[in-house]
């Protein structure tokens, strides 16, 4: 709106003049999107030798269905795991907490917890559940590594979630004679609610991506089926290591079909809780 | 009014399981690296390049300087695209365009960094191999792959930074009579400043953290910097040496001291991203 009456406003200057940065900036723009488009287009074709039901779905070696599958739970636990855990912290830190030297000292700390490289992680979880207490290097592993990656983000997203709904709603509640949690329950969470739920979706497409921390936590082989103590290699430690061990041609279309699927299921997570997101919101 | 104090307690007992596990976390790290340190000292390893755990040298000069060419090529790399897409998405483009081009930059945000090093690999190494005549591994294919991937992080903050100068602002030095050029370069920027600083420090972070799209083109040799060999990084040098140092040896302390490290710079990040943020409010 506002924009639209400063360039309504543009023909008082002569047209074009004073644009030029622009026009190469966009002119950049385009060529980074490119780049950026260089990173898939690729990757899609040299997937497609590859991508056949075998691979996709078979039980032969080779196919990547047993990594698909060890992703897909791996992920989906440790996110059942660590969204509840979450919510109740970050609901406390909003809701009942009174602000103070405390909150913003464990902002700090959410923070700088949230960006420890994955790598550090997966030598805590080695040494401690590996080493320490003889976990197999298996899914279950690998789970607990995931939760610990996703527990820090996911609190942040659950206090900035909350953190939108405006302070007001609470003032009018509690002035109707609700209490703290009836405020947070009936009215709090619904309006937050679309919000954690598109940034959740974030969230689990960043952990199925993880692969550093899952190499030597979930390890780099699948077993017969899924087990949870079985090997469990997800797609994206596959990808990485057809591609830093094989060399042969077959290797690198496969690595580049895992990515494809990969992929695949980041941007289905995406789109799905985007979609949930916008029902619950239409809904509310 | 009950209900309050029993939710109260269980989020309260959320909250500290969280806390307690973080800290051990960083307990857990903190040993293993004391015990590094009391057994090599501590400036002896930052000064050392010589990285040969069989001989008991655990310097980590080259790891340390790797890091930091890396992280600063990469952002060196990037600086124009996240220029040229975050005024594009946020001044020159309006409507539905605009929301497709963010819906597109935040996919890309998505994209996982295994295929980051799997473009390193088939598109970049090779590039690199062509034009210099070297093996292609080293820190300019890293810094070229994290810049790459650091390139929608930055650039989407950046653009929601400059979507929110307020366009008094805007009209203000329109209607004063600058063009739209200076407007941009003297009024729209320097107002952005700090949500440009804060995702300035979110790129260092993430491509500080890197490991293993970093791992799959640097080459994995401990070599103080140089731009077109194998060089190595404190995250990739963990990655590679994990496996080769068990707990409880020597060698597995120094993991611990370079983890240790990590997260000491990555605190130091946050906590100078808390103080840019107070420098908008004020």
């Amino acid at each position: 709106m506002a924009d639209r009456q400063w360039r309504g406003a543009r023909p008082l200057k002569p047209p074009g003049q004073g644009r030029a940065a622009h026009k190469i900036l966009a002119g950049m723009a385009v060529l980074a999107v490119l780049l950026l488009l260089s990173v898939i287009i690729p990757l899609v074709a040299q997937a497609v030798p590859a991508l056949n039901a075998a691979f996709l779905f078979g039980r032969a070696p080779g196919s990547i269905a047993p990594e698909a599958v060890n992703t897909v739970t791996m992920v989906a636990i440790s996110a059942a795991v660590s969204f509840p855990l979450a919510l109740l912290a970050g609901l406390y830190l909003v809701e009942f907490a009174r602000p103070s030297r405390w909150t913003r000292a464990f902002d700090q700390f959410t923070g700088t917890v949230l960006s420890v490289p994955s790598i550090v992680v997966g030598l805590v979880v080695v040494d401690v559940a590996v080493v320490r207490w003889h976990w197999p290097v298996s899914t279950l592993t690998g789970i607990l590594a995931l939760t610990l990656m996703n527990w820090p983000l996911t609190v942040a997203l659950v206090v900035e979630a909350l953190q939108s709904v405006p302070g007001l709603y609470r003032d009018g509640s509690w002035a109707l004679g609700a209490s703290r949690w009836q405020t947070v329950t009936r009215l709090i969470l619904p309006l937050a609610l679309p919000q954690m739920i598109e940034q959740g979706g974030m969230a689990v497409a960043r952990l199925m991506g993880e692969t550093a921390v899952l190499i030597y936590t979930a390890g780099v082989n699948v077993g017969p089926g899924w087990a949870l103590g079985g090997p469990g290699e997800s797609l994206a430690v596959h990808l990485w290591l057809l591609r830093t061990e094989g060399v042969t041609d077959l290797a690198s279309s496969q690595a580049a079909a895992t990515g494809v699927v990969l992929l695949g299921l980041v941007f289905l997570v995406l789109w799905g809780s985007r979609r949930l997101a916008e029902w619950l919101q239409d809904t509310a | 009014m009950r209900a309050d104090r029993i939710a109260a307690l269980v989020m309260k007992g959320a909250l500290a399981l969280f806390i307690a596990v973080w800290v051990m976390v960083a307990v857990i790290v903190g040993a293993g690296a004391w015990r590094f340190v009391s057994a090599n000292g501590l400036v002896g390893p930052l000064v050392s390049s010589r990285w040969s755990p069989l001989a008991a040298h655990y310097g980590i000069l080259a790891f340390v300087v790797g890091s930091m060419a890396v992280t600063g090529l990469a952002l060196v790399l990037a600086a124009p695209g996240v220029l040229a897409l975050s005024v594009t998405g946020a001044r020159i483009l309006r409507g539905a365009p605009q929301r497709a081009f963010i819906q597109i930059l935040t996919l890309f945000v998505a994209v996982p960094s295994v295929v980051y090093g799997w473009w390193g690999l088939s598109v970049a190494v090779p590039l690199i191999r062509r034009l210099t005549g070297t093996a292609g591994f080293g820190p300019l294919s890293a810094g070229i792959v994290l810049a790459v991937m650091i390139v929608p992080t930055f650039s989407i903050m950046a653009l929601q930074t400059l979507r929110q100068v307020p366009s008094s602002l805007v009209e203000g030095s329109l209607g004063l009579g600058a063009s739209e050029d200076q407007t941009l370069w003297h009024v729209i920027l320097p107002a952005s400043r700090a949500g440009l600083s804060q995702g300035f420090l979110v790129a260092v972070g993430r491509a500080l953290g890197e490991t293993i799209a970093v791992q799959m083109v640097i080459g994995g040799q401990s070599r103080v910097l140089s731009l077109l060999k194998p060089g190595a990084t404190l995250t990739t040098q963990l990655l590679t040496d994990l496996a080769l140092m068990p707990a409880r040896t020597p060698g597995h302390d120094a993991l611990d001291f370079m983890a240790l490290w990590l997260m000491i710079l990555m605190a130091v990040l946050v906590w100078l991203q808390s103080r840019v943020r107070g420098m908008s409010r004020g």
